[in-house]
């Protein structure tokens, strides 16, 4: 069993390889995981809308021991992550880290929000910093406004930025 | 105990990961193959793992088994853990991670215990143990280090 403390390094190695096939692969991949997170939060957002994404990272934050500060209104939820173990694992790590690692967040939770009509703007700060801020907006106009604000903006597939 | 770990995370588990972990190993065979999942086992087991890798090599399997009691207990495993003077046999009951993805989806991956196989053989890889896993049931197995003949 490799434990689950030590997904994030696994799935580090499994983002190495499919660089290596692709960029197509990747977002493949991405596409695989989102479809299986979908058991997890897909129900809850098309029945609860933002209270349901504070229920499912609530659940998180605790179950994955995030130092993230979530804030909801009626307009936005917003996670603060302060630092994430996913990335903090991976840089701690005696195997290399994926340079692009960050990339997997948005790459399975945006194609969740297309589904659902929402509108994400993931802003990464940086790929080697273990902190990001994640806004999800009902309104296209307001995420498209919150982009400006943002340091690194992620896409995903079927997303693209810059 | 966990002094001697490279990684002993504490705190809240994530089970769930282990749905994903059951996603990717069938992501991987279906677009290339059992030998490409062999290889990123391999990795895991000898990049990840390195300290373990380096500490059997020089033919000390304490971390390794320190790292099964951590990690074991950490996810609730119904197992024991027998230390011989010949060998060293971990036997696991009732493995959460194979469990809980069977609640997730039913069936587990034919090759979801291959984690488990493949980064032994691979953290034990050149050095003066082996270590066998066998499937002994339905998130059940035996994973023996013993030194090579």
């Amino acid at each position: 069993m490799i434990p689950s403390d030590h997904y994030t390094r696994f799935y580090n190695e499994v983002f190495k390889f499919l660089e290596t096939q692709g960029d197509d692969v990747l977002e493949a991949y991405f596409l695989a995981i989102s479809h299986n997170q979908e058991k997890h939060i897909l129900e809850l957002i098309q029945s609860k809308g933002l209270e349901g994404m504070e229920e499912y990272w609530t659940h998180i934050k605790i179950e994955e021991n995030c130092d993230m500060d979530i804030d909801r209104n009626e307009d936005r939820l917003e996670l603060r992550m302060n630092v994430c173990p996913s990335l903090s694992k991976v840089m701690d790590n005696d195997a290399e880290p994926m340079g692009r690692y960050c990339d997997h967040c948005a790459g399975w939770i945006g194609p969740i929000f297309d589904k659902t009509g929402y509108h994400l703007v993931y802003d990464v700060i940086s790929r080697t910093e273990p902190r990001c801020v994640m806004r999800v907006f009902k309104d296209e106009a307001k995420a498209k406004a919150a982009e400006r604000d943002v340091q690194l903006l992620m896409g995903w597939p079927g997303h693209k930025v810059g | 105990m966990s002094e001697k770990l490279r990684y002993a995370e504490e705190g809240e588990v994530h089970l769930d990961f282990h749905g994903a972990t059951n996603t990717t190993v069938d992501f991987i065979i279906g677009k290339f193959g059992l030998d490409a999942l062999n290889e990123i086992f391999r990795k895991v087991g000898k990049d990840v793992y390195r300290s373990i890798h380096e500490d059997l090599i020089a033919g000390d399997t304490e971390q390794l088994v320190a790292h099964w009691r951590h990690f074991f207990t950490r996810e609730n495993c119904d197992y024991d853990i027998d230390v011989g003077d010949d060998e060293i046999v971990l036997t696991v009951r009732r493995c959460t991670a194979w469990h809980h993805v069977a609640k997730l989806v039913g069936t587990p991956s034919a090759h979801f215990c291959d984690q488990t196989s493949r980064t032994n053989e691979a953290m034990a890889e050149g050095s003066p143990f082996a270590i066998d896993t066998t499937i002994t049931g339905p998130g059940a197995c035996r994973q023996v280090i013993r030194r090579r003949a």
